[in-house]
This record gives structure tokens, sequence and C-alpha cells, in this order.
């Protein structure tokens, strides 16, 4: 195939808007290529979209939809010669989610947190998601073998136990969420802060990370830990933030990235006591980004209007439930984890979503380098994600916001700063946060990026950028992007004009990290005690089994090092 | 004023849908037209004229200005009058489920019986059934706080269970007996039952339930005091006290 | 000379426990030995007679036929039908319900589970209030009380209170039984009540009540309850109240014995929110005692395929969703159905004789591995392989939790999903062949 005359971005490249043919071969990028030619003269081109976290698969995606028939009924399309039926708005069916990334020019997803027990079911959903290349981020921070592990100063039995869970759940990286809460969570109780410790384990959160994080470069793990801070969604939590990044400053990462990726900022960017003098304090935020290397983060945006609020950190849940008398889903994993599910509104008027919605912007907006922030909603959480045209064009154009901003709580202004922020984001800006950024960070050599043996995942969008005012024409941007002109996946154009043309399986990418056999040992040692005693289910049926991943990418990783490397 | 008539050719086994009968979706449409709107039975797509004999006037007009009056047994259809804002829509005989759903104006009435989920999240305009109604009668969504949000509604005869369940505005008057759980989880709008009904205003936070005839009460509503209504007497309730409700109960005393 | 093989940790394809430490010794191909099973998965895994051929119904008569014959005669009764009715899927594979959906898109079905006359209601409460929930293990774990409402564990889930909740003993509960308070709540004793520490009887039909006087009493409001409620006095009832709150961690099961009762899912949705409300008080969580071993499986199938977990109706080609007018027993008591397709479940057996009785006026698909009152009116017979015996698949457990099932013998007869490819093969090439006449 051949992307004739583009205005093409490819930041990971240094290319920032060149015109250009692109070509691939076999489904891979390449320096020369024949057959069919897509007339992309003038228009946006760009690597296909890279989403670093969002919730796309798994049973608290599925209790979504089961508890909310009122969700799955919006948004229903019919069954097409090419398509299944579609249905839902913040929690869709499978075949959705495939269809409307790909109309969008997404081609890679990652879904944001999942349970090593229960991965068997996040595998059959992931695997019933058309078109798009995915994975898993697996859980471990209220881990009972984890914390045991770090109770007892034991990074190399961590580190045998975080590769064979990765391998367990065919997991591809470290997910953190409210570390020690999830147990705590398991009698109702929480943690209150980084230093509290948990009860019946004599572990801090402060451990649970900084052993993570450890274990995860000693594992040589493409992506770091990935960190959803305890304390989330409280009035005055950016002080947990601060703290919390500043226990990893002093550990070397084992790759060219960051230490630590944060979920979601926007909802550990708050100022105030309570929910009266909330504030936005993304400007402390940002500030810290931009004197320091060793963390990324991705929005986590919130829009007005649905949401379903889905998490690990079931504390959060139960309270946002009590405030909004709204219905409450609660799932608690043995010796693992724990998690929720409440439906949310988001509101102009209300004080406290307004400064939320402006949260998410600022921190984009005053981190001067866009690789160090991803674009998200943190979907389904702040947005759903078909929603992202609309945080892009907020993103680029000023006069956009400020009619916005006229729309809401009229106390905004003194809450937050980004009536004053003049900065509009450029293409260069948006393809770095929307796709080299998020593939650096996850550590996917051949995403987010155009060069030869890349991925042949590219987008088109019916945008001219040489004549496009991105700030004053942002309707149409937003239009634009809603559907791109061409999404290609693979060297297939899937989508045409918001049409979905074919729809290949993807790929599941999951990492298998070796570790010393002695370690191995002795960590097995632990676990045939944990499922003879805790377990309710056997060790023999715990693991995913090689049947649930039938289009399986493999990375290795691990003790000794091999070169970051890919098995079919 | 335009009116059109429509009667089923035959007795459907399998029910038939028919949200394209609505004054609002034959008014800008000549007859021909309206015989080959798309109506549904099953997985099998039709025309109107397929299994209905449609005459009347042919030249089209508003929505206000429609009558359309359906002759015959359609329980088995359902979804007419669906999303009306304006004009009639009679049904001589029985009807399906669904009649009236979304209904936001105008006036459907039904000499026979209505099935199911009459009216359901009606918005506006009235409903009338000489006969008895079914389930979820102006009820709700599954999964939705909200159900009905305004309009009358009108029956006769008896209703079924759940009455105006997450009902919260407009009205619904039931001159016979209901099933129950009449009024559950109500957030406002008013219900009147002339019979009996089994544990009303479950959940309720807001509204008035005036019960004619005896309703076993949930131990969460608290008793108040005995009031007067057009001369009749009736036991006062505050609930439902599970979730701080303020809705209101009234339970006839004695035989009326 | 015959092997023999021993299959550890298999797990038990019968009820929603999903014991999955049972061990089958194999031999000559055919299972000898059970252990570790209760009475009711050893039953399943030993096998009995089964249906021997796939079989058409000509002149009123079953007469055996090909696999080939069957899936055509299916996939014509199928494509006949204005709205066929594909009920079941509770005791086979996700792996087929996964094909179920696709068949039910393609011809324009309604599908449904066998929760419709059994959990459907507990469904359609957690669509108003949520399920506050967690894994078996940490009920095993945590829980120093546990409320059995509406189930007799003892008889149908034989296993439960020893590998899951009563007697199971962990980390924060090595004591077992003897730390836990077990409280039941039934209209009549059972052999349930005999391992309980506290038996409440209500009255039956008023689990609704009896849960809004619960409610009360939780919250302190107890003044305006009255003296009796359900056929409990107000003392026991606030006892319980107390109890429950006193908890470190409390888990609600319940079962038939309240989804079916006066109120069906009210009393779900009610008790739903009284656990929700607990939760300001301890830590506490509720769990249906989900009866076929897979109910839950094929539920999460249609979840993650349609948006709605049962009573799924694609005959429009969007998905939706209204029980009470979607359901298998909604269309069968309205004659709403001109074919159906029982697979996995015993349609006659699980319906009020009424509704039963309308299977014999059209059309009946069977796909099972067994001989049962559905054969009798069937019009078409296919037999399966067992899934979680002769075919591997993947079920859900009550709580949730995925598991593969294992293969322990080979089989001669194609699995469920097998035979749903069949069907939908047929289909298409009857299509085609249809379109190419007109053309």
């Amino acid at each position: 195939m051949i992307i004739k005359g583009g205005i093409v971005y490819d930041p990971a490249n240094g290319i920032y808007g060149e015109e250009m043919d692109l070509f691939i071969d076999q489904g891979r990028m390449a320096e020369q290529a024949k057959g069919e030619e897509i007339d992309a003269h003038g228009l946006l081109v760009m690597p296909g979209g890279v989403d670093a976290h969002a919730h796309i698969a798994g049973k608290k995606v599925n209790t979504g939809r089961i508890m909310r028939p009122d969700d799955s009924r919006i948004g229903t399309e019919p069954r097409t010669a090419v398509c299944r039926p579609s249905t839902g708005y913040t929690v869709p069916n499978c075949y959705a989610m495939g269809y409307r990334y790909a109309r969008m020019g997404y081609t890679t997803v990652f879904e944001a947190a999942t349970p090593i027990l229960e991965s068997r079911h996040t595998h059959e959903e992931l695997e019933e998601i058309p078109i798009i290349d995915k994975g898993a981020l697996t859980l471990f921070g209220s881990n009972w073998q984890v914390m045991e592990c770090v109770r007892d100063k034991d990074l190399s039995k961590l580190a045998a136990y975080v590769a064979w869970g990765l391998r367990a759940a065919r997991g591809y990286g470290v997910k953190i969420v409210n570390p020690g809460g999830g147990e705590a969570w398991g009698f109702g109780g929480n943690v209150k802060g980084i230093n509290d410790t948990v009860p019946g384990f004599d572990v801090t959160p402060a451990e649970i990370i900084s052993g993570l994080a450890k274990a995860n470069e000693m594992l040589h793990l493409p992506h770091s830990i990935h960190l959803h801070f305890n304390n989330l969604g409280k009035p005055g939590n950016y002080t947990t933030a601060i703290e919390t990044l500043d226990l990893l400053k002093d550990i070397k990462p084992s790759r060219m990235r960051q230490i630590v990726h944060v979920a979601h900022m926007q909802f550990s960017a708050y100022g105030g006591t309570s929910w009266r003098d909330f504030e936005s304090k993304a400007p402390v935020i940002a500030d810290y980004f931009n004197a320091n290397n060793h963390a990324t983060m991705d929005m986590g945006q919130l829009l007005f209007g649905s949401a379903t609020t889905m998490t690990a950190d079931a504390p959060l849940e139960y309270g946002n439930a009590r405030l909004t008398h709204n219905k409450w889903s609660n799932h608690d994993i043995e010796l693992e984890e724990s998690s929720g599910v409440v439906p949310m509104v988001y509101f102009r008027k209300m004080l406290v979503n307004a400064v939320q919605w402006a949260i998410g912007l600022e921190l984009a907006l005053l981190v001067n380098d866009p690789w160090k922030i991803l674009m998200t909603t943190d979907h389904p959480n702040g947005s759903p994600f078909v929603n992202y045209p609309e945080v892009i064009t907020l993103l680029m154009s000023k006069p956009k916001r400020d009619a916005e901003m006229a729309t809401l709580h009229e106390q905004v202004p003194k809450r937050t700063t980004l009536a004053g922020i003049e900065r509009e984001l450029d293409w260069t800006d948006i393809t770095i946060m929307t796709r080299a950024a998020p593939a650096r960070i996850l550590g996917l050599q051949d995403k987010g990026h155009l060069g030869p043996g890349a991925d042949g995942d590219v987008t088109v969008y019916n945008l001219r950028p040489e004549e496009l005012d991105t700030s004053q024409d942002h309707a149409l941007v937003k239009k634009a992007l809603a559907n791109a002109l061409y999404t290609i996946k693979g060297g297939v154009v899937v989508s045409k004009e918001g049409q979905i043309l074919a729809t290949p399986p993807g790929r599941t990418f999951w990492v298998d990290a070796a570790v010393p056999q002695a370690d191995a040992d002795r960590l097995m040692l632990d676990l045939e005690d944990k499922f003879a005693k805790y377990y309710s289910i056997q060790l023999s049926n715990y693991a995913v089994q090689d049947a649930y991943l039938p289009h399986a990418k493999v990375i290795r990783a691990g003790l000794p090092v091999e070169p970051l490397s890919e098995v079919a | 004023m335009r009116t059109i008539t429509i009667t089923p050719l035959r007795e459907f086994r399998i029910s038939v849908e028919a949200e394209n009968i609505s004054p609002d979706k034959f008014a800008p449409l000549n007859i021909e037209q309206i015989k080959s709107r798309a109506i549904w039975q099953g997985n099998r797509q039709k025309t109107l004229s397929d299994l209905f004999a449609v005459e009347g006037d042919d030249a089209p007009a508003t929505p206000e200005e429609m009558t359309i009056k359906l002759v015959g047994d359609l329980s088995s259809v359902k979804r007419i009058a669906e999303g009306m804002t304006a004009g009639v829509v009679e049904v001589q005989g029985s009807v399906g489920m669904h009649a009236g759903n979304n209904m936001k104006g105008g006036l459907l009435s039904i000499t026979g019986d209505a099935d199911d989920w009459l009216a359901r999240e009606m918005r506006g305009g009235k409903v009338v059934v000489m006969g008895d109604a079914g389930n979820y009668v102006g009820a709700g969504y599954r999964g939705e706080k909200c159900g009905m949000r305004g309009g009358e509604i009108e029956v006769k005869g008896s209703a079924g269970v759940y009455l105006g369940e997450h009902l919260c505005g407009g009205s619904i008057r039931i001159e016979g007996d209901v099933g129950d759980f009449a009024g559950a989880a109500n957030q406002g709008g008013t219900i009147f039952i002339g019979g009996k009904t089994y544990l009303p205003g479950a959940e309720m936070s807001k509204g008035t339930i005036t019960v004619k005839g005896e309703a076993k009460v949930l131990p969460s509503f608290q008793k108040m005091e005995i009031v007067q209504i057009d001369g009749l007497a009736f036991q006062k309730y505050a609930g439902d006290l599970v979730d701080n409700g303020k809705g209101e109960l009234l339970v006839g005393v004695g035989s009326p | 000379m015959s092997e023999t093989t021993l299959i550890k940790d298999a797990v038990c394809s019968f009820c929603g426990c999903l014991c999955d430490d049972i061990n089958v010794e194999v031999e000559g191909g055919k299972v000898k030995r059970v252990r570790h099973a209760c009475r009711l998965g050893s039953s399943k895994i030993m096998g009995h007679g089964r249906i021997e051929n796939p079989m058409i119904r000509k002149d009123g008569v079953l007469v055996a036929c090909s696999f080939q014959e069957a899936y055509d005669r299916a996939a014509e009764i199928l494509l006949k039908a204005n709205k066929p009715l594909m009920y079941g899927w509770a005791s086979t594979s996700c792996e087929a319900g996964k094909k179920g959906v696709l068949l039910a898109e393609e011809v324009g079905a309604v599908l449904d589970s066998t929760a419709t006359v059994c959990h459907g209601p507990s469904v359609i409460g957690i669509e108003e209030k949520g399920l506050p929930g967690a894994t078996l293990g940490q009920v095993k774990n945590r829980a120093d009380t546990i409320v059995f409402w509406g189930c007799n564990p003892a008889e149908a889930h034989p296993r439960h209170s020893l590998r899951y909740s009563s007697n199971a003993s962990g980390r924060f509960t090595p004591q077992g039984r003897e730390g836990r308070k077990i409280i039941v709540v039934d209209v009549r004793e059972t052999r349930t009540t005999k391992n309980a520490d506290k038996f409440v009887r209500i009255t039956p039909g008023s689990d609704y009540e009896v849960i809004s006087a619960l409610r009360m009493l939780v919250a302190g409001k107890g003044d305006i309850v009255p003296g009796e409620v359900g056929g409990v006095s107000k003392t026991d009832l606030a006892d319980l109240a107390a109890t429950l709150k006193a908890a470190k961690f409390g888990a609600v099961f319940f079962g038939l014995g309240i989804t079916h009762s006066r109120g069906r899912y009210k009393n779900i949705d009610n008790a739903l929110s009284l656990v929700a409300e607990l939760n300001q008080h301890s830590k506490f969580v509720i769990m249906p005692m989900r009866g076929h071993y897979n109910v839950g499986g094929i539920g999460q199938v249609l979840a993650w395929s349609s948006g709605y977990p049962m009573s799924v109706d694609f005959t429009r080609g969007m998905p939706y969703f209204n029980p009470g007018e979607t359901a298998a027993c909604d269309l069968l008591a309205r004659g709403d159905t001109d074919a159906a397709l029982i697979i996995a479940a015993d349609a006659v057996s699980n319906f009020p004789r009424a509704t039963a009785k309308m299977l014999a006026n059209i059309p009946v698909v069977q796909i099972d591995p067994y001989e049962n009152p559905t054969t009798l009116l069937s019009d078409v017979v296919i037999p399966c392989a067992i899934a979680g015996v002769e075919v591997e698949g993947t079920a859900y457990r009550m709580d949730g939790l995925a598991l593969r099932l294992r293969k322990m013998v080979d089989c001669e007869f194609p699995s469920d999903e097998e035979i749903l490819m069949g069907i939908l093969e047929s289909v298409h090439k009857q299509r085609l062949l249809k379109a190419n006449e007109g053309a």
C-alpha cells in the first residue's frame, strides 16, 4: 500500500508535518512498496492512535453493562454485512468498542487494570473486540504475595512473583491502584496515605510502590509501573501525588523511559480541604513534571454528561455511590484486589465537576513537554472514548475553551487558572500525546511511529493542516477526528469515512519475563501454600491457558536480559 | 381534521411492532405512502398494507389535525402511537404492549384493554383506557431512575403490577384494583387507585399515592393523621422512610 | 490393555459452585471413578444413558438421521420462523454460547437462558441497585457472619459450605464454622437450617416487608416498625439487625426462595439495598446462588456481545432487552414464538405446565446429550458431547470467576459449539440458495 502525499506527523522520527509518501509492505512500514494507492494529498496523516489507559474489557466492564441496560440501549447500531450489532455509550459491547476506536483512527488500546484471578475473563472479552491490537495491565498493588515479599524485603522473590503473575494473567505490565487500600477494603477500610500501615500486613503503600517499581526494573519490563495514587478523588490529594512521585525519584529505570506512569492525573490534582473550597492544583503538579523527568502521566479528562466510573479503587466507588445516591456494584477479589462500578453524570453547573473539567486541560497545557502527558479520559470514568475529539479540540483551541467556560458554574475562574492559559496545542503535540508518547511509555517499539519496521497502522484525517486554523475551526476539526478518512491497520483499510470495511482480529500483547530458577522455586513454595489454604480454586486451574490467546504477541523480558524481542 | 382508519387483515400470531403508526409519522404522508410504511412482525419487515387495511383522507396534514382510528383486535400490535406529540389515536378494541411509549402530547384512547408498558416513559398528553391495563402502566425502562415525567393516564378498569414504577411526574388514575408494588421508587407525580393494591410506594421519595380501597402498607411508612377527601376518610402515611422518602401515601379507611 | 489415567483438579460442571478439585479416574476411555465431587456432580461426570444418534420427526415419530440432515432441518426451521426462541445455554460452555449469539443474530431470534426461571429477577434487581459482591474466597477468608436467604445449599449446592462458606476456614477465619454465625431465613425448616445458629422463619411472600423492616432497624429508625412483620417479631428482627451490624464481614447468599416468591425482583432489589446500607456499619457482600453451572457464563457472553445478560431479542437486527416481554416464558406464555431451539436445558421441565405446553404447538430443535421431557416434543434432536467431560470450554462460577473445563474422555459426538456452527453454515447455504433462486 502507498499513502500518497499526506502531511505526515511522525514525531518519534523527527517528522513534523512534512509532505511525503508512506509505504506499507506485508503489514509493516517500509521504504518502498507496491499495491493499493491511497490519495492523501494535503491531508493530515499520523500513526494509528494508541490508547494507554482505558477500561475496555473484563469483569468490571461487563458488570457495568449488566447493571446499566439504560446505557446499553443508547448508541445501538444494527448488524450489517460487515459488523455485528453495537450497543452502549459509556459501556459499549465488545464489537462497538473495536468499531468505534477504529473509526476514530485508533489501532491499539490497552485495558487499564485486571486482577490475575479474573484475567481469563478479560482475555475472553479482548478476543471479542475486533480490529484493534490490545494488551492488559495486571493489578499487583493489594496482593497478599506482593505485600508479604515487600514486608520481608525480598525483592528477588517479588520480581519472581511479578513475572509469574504476568505469565499467569498474560498481562503486559504492572498496574497499581490505591495500593494497600484494596486489602483494607476487604474489611471495609481504606488507607489514608502512603505511610499508613495496611491492616494485617505490616507494610505501607509507599513500600509497596517502591518495591514494585524496583521489581519492575529488575525484570526490565517494557512498561514502567502504572500507578493510580492513594487518596484519589479527595480534596487536597495533590500532596499525596507529589509525595508518591518523590518516593520514586532515585530508582533507575532499566530502559529509556519513565520509572512511573501516573494514571488519570486529573483525579489526583486537587486542592482545598473539602468539596466547598475545592480547587485545582494542576499548576503545582505541572511544575513538578516540568522539573522532573522520572514520571509521565495521562490526563484522565472529565467531560460533561454521562459516564460510568469503574476502578479498582473500591472505597472510592463506595463513596461515589453514597454521595450521588446511585446504584453501586462492588467486587472484592480474594488475595488480590477490590473494585467498584458506579454510574455518574457530570454537570456544567456543578462547581466541583466544572473544576475537574478544567484541571485535566490545565495539566496538558501547563506541562511543557507533550511526551510527558497523554490524552485520555480514563474511559469510561471521565467520559467515553468516543469523545476524544472533544478533548483534542479543547486543547487546540482557546476560543473553544473560552466558549465552554462561559457555560460553567461562575466560580470556576476562582478555582483554576485555565481561563488565563493562552497555549494552544498543535498537531505535533497531539500526535505525540495520542500516538508517539503512549507507545514509548508503554514500551511498544513498533507502535506510535511510521519508521520502517513499525506496524502498518496509519490514520488519514480529512483535514488540511497547512490550510486549517485549528483554533478557529475547532468544530471542523472535531468532526473530522470523529471519523477518520482512512484507518489503516497492519496495511489493511479497516475504516473509511466512518464506515467499517474490514474486521480483522487484533493481537494481544503480553510479557513473558524470565527469572532465576532459584527465586521461582522459592516463590512456588509460597504460592502452593496460598492455594492450599486461601484461594478458592486450585493452582493448576489458575493461570490463563493458551486457548484464550489465539492471537498472542509475546514480548520477552526479565533476567538474564535479552534485547526486547517478539515471538508471534 | 384528517382521519385514517386502520383494520388488521387477520389475527396476528406473532406480535407486530407498529411504531410507525402515529399522528406524527402519518401526518406528512398520503395514503399510498402510509400503506408502504415499514412494520415488523418478528424478524420480517413488512409494509403496513401487508397486515392492515388502510383507508381515509389522502391529503397530508399536521399531527394536530390527525385522527387515527384502529378498529379490531390489536392486542398483538405493539408500540402504537409511540412518541406522538399531537393528534388523536383511537383504538376501538384492545391494544398490545408499549402503546403510547414516550408520548409527548395528544390523546390516545383505547376502548378495550391495554397490554403491559402502557405509555412507558410518557412525557405529556393523555391516555384513556376503558377496559383494563396490564403491568408497568406509565413505568420507566430497566435501570433508569426516572420513567414517566408528565401527562395523564386514566384506566377505567384495573391495572397490573409495578404501576408507575419510577414515576417522576404526571398523573395516573386507575378506577379499579391494582397489582403489587404500585408507585415503586417514585420521585414525583400522582397516582390514584380506586380499588385495592399491595405494598404501594416502595422506596418512593416524593409524590402522592392515593388508594381508595385496601392496601397492605410497608413497615417503613409512618402513620400520620386521618384526612378527609371528598367526604371520604383516608389514613395518611409518610414514606418510604428506608431512604428518607418524602412521599405521601393515602389509604382509604373502611369500605367506600 | 486398558490404561487408567488420573485427571486431577477437574472442574465439575453441575452447579454454580464449579468445584475445581475433582479427581477423575479414566479407564478404557470411560470415566471410572470420581473423587471429591458431591453426589450431584459425581452423577453428572459418571454419566448415564444418552441419546444415541441425531433424529428428525417424520410422521410423528423420531427417526435416526445424519448430523448434516439434522443441521439442515434445524436451519430450515429457524429460517422459516418469524420469531424463533433459542433457549437454555446454562449447561454448556461459553464457547457454545458465543456461537449461539452469532446464530441468533443471523436468523433474527430471541435468545434467553435459564436465568429466566431462576435468577432473572436477581439480574433485574442488579439493574436497579448494582451488586455489592466479592469472590467466594473472600467469604472463606473473612466472613464471620453468613445469611442464607431463601436457599438450601445443603441440598442444592452440597459442597458450598465446606469449600466457600459456613464450614470453610481461611486466613482470617482459622476457626472455620466455630468462628461464624450462620443465619437462615426461610419459610420452612430445611437441611440447611440444621447447620445454622439462627433460623428466622418468615411468612411466605413477606420477604420484601421483612427486608424493609430490617433496613429501618439497621438505620436506627426502628421506632415506626410495627411489632410484627412477615410473621417475625420486632424483637427478633432487631436482634437480627444488630447481629448483622456487628459483623466483621457478612455475606448474604440467596436463592429461588426469594427470587420467585411474591415481590420477585423487588425482593432482590430491596436485599441489595439492605446490603449496601449494611456497608455503612460493617463489611457486607451479597451473592446469588446460581443453579446451573454456567448460567453465569451465558450471562457474561450475552452481556459483552449485546449489552444485556439475558432475554435478548435480535429479531430487528439490534439487541432489545425487556424481561416481561423478551424472556422465554413471556414468549411461550403468549404464543409469541413460532419455533424453538432448546440447548443445554430441559425447557419442558423448567417452565410451568401451561407455558411448556406451548412448545407442543411449534417446531422444536433440541441439542442435548440426554433424553428428557423436551425430547418428547422435539422435531429435531441432536446429541452432543458433554462440556466439561468430553469437551473443553469456559464456565463462570456463581461469583463471576471464569474457569476452564477439562476434557476427560473422547466422544464420537460433536460439541455444542460444532453443532451450532453446523446449523449456522446450513443457514448460510440455504440463504444463498434462496437468493440465487430469486436471481
